[in-house]
């Protein structure tokens, strides 16, 4: 039992919600990308989220306690976004427009979810540095 | 630890307090960086029965003692609290809601906190009392 295992865990926190943001920002950067490597329209991507069991020395006493991992990154296969536009090099023969499958106002909802539990992780952190401190405070 | 030397049944309550409020701080900082994975379960751990269990399971071990001579059992402080799986709310992805789990860690900080505080101040008394008051 140490403060460094609810550091390793809140850190892990953290971890995970800024890898999270820099997907919603990839996102977000790649509303109207039309054209991508592997053809088609931007794919939205998000992450998978696991638990991960504490590498601390102590983990089979703390095996309730386990920290965040990004499981790895995936494509959303919801179909894209068709508008009428004639104009556009990409469009096809009808006319119509693929334009990747990403809803500002869901990236926008995440993007405030992940801040926030960001601030939940660091307050945590806070926590326990408050408590450390208290503890030192013991035989003074 | 000499127990008719002051270490008396309160700094073993303290201590066991402070141990049980970090687990239970460790248990939330868990749950807290599980926010977002699918399906999770928060954990908690029940301070009051934490504390009951801690202090019966060092009454148990109190042996009785025929002879002036004969040693106590040694007293292992750091007491295992057992972690249950906590009644929280689905909140269409995980059981885990953040409202709680901060309402918690600062519940649980408080106490540590308290804990520590008043385990400082009882040192305080005795160092008093070591001063002879002056």
């Amino acid at each position: 039992m140490d403060f460094l295992t609810s550091l390793e865990v809140s850190g892990s926190g953290l971890y995970a919600q800024r890898k999270r943001m820099d997907i919603i920002a990839g996102n977000l950067a790649n509303i109207e990308t039309t054209r991508t490597e592997g053809g088609g329209p931007y794919r939205r991507k998000m992450v998978l989220m696991s638990t991960k069991p504490s590498e601390n020395f102590d983990r089979v006493l703390n095996a309730q306690v386990e920290g965040v991992q990004i499981d790895g990154v995936v494509e959303d296969k919801s179909p894209f976004q068709m508008v009428y536009n004639p104009s556009h090099p990409d469009a096809d023969e009808n006319g119509n427009l693929f334009k990747p499958n990403i809803d500002l106002i869901v990236e926008m909802t995440n993007m405030v979810m992940a801040r926030r539990a960001f601030e939940a992780n660091l307050s945590a952190i806070k926590s326990t540095r408050q408590m450390a401190i208290k503890a030192l405070e013991i035989g003074r | 630890m000499p127990e008719k030397l002051s270490f008396d049944r309160t700094f073993r309550a303290l201590e066991h307090a402070i141990n049980v409020a970090h687990q239970r701080h460790n248990v939330i900082s868990s749950n807290i960086s599980n926010l977002d994975t699918p399906n999770k379960k928060g954990m908690d751990i029940d301070f009051k029965k934490a504390m009951v269990r801690a202090l019966e399971s060092e009454d148990a071990m109190s042996l009785s003692k025929t002879h002036s001579g004969h040693m106590g059992p040694k007293m292992d402080g750091a007491q295992q609290a057992e972690p249950f799986e906590d009644e929280g709310e689905w909140n269409g992805y995980n059981w885990i809601n953040i409202d709680r789990e901060m309402t918690k860690l600062i519940e649980n900080n408080l106490q540590y906190r308290t804990a520590t505080e008043v385990l400082l101040r009882k040192i305080a008394i005795m160092k008093e009392v070591i001063r002879g008051g002056r």
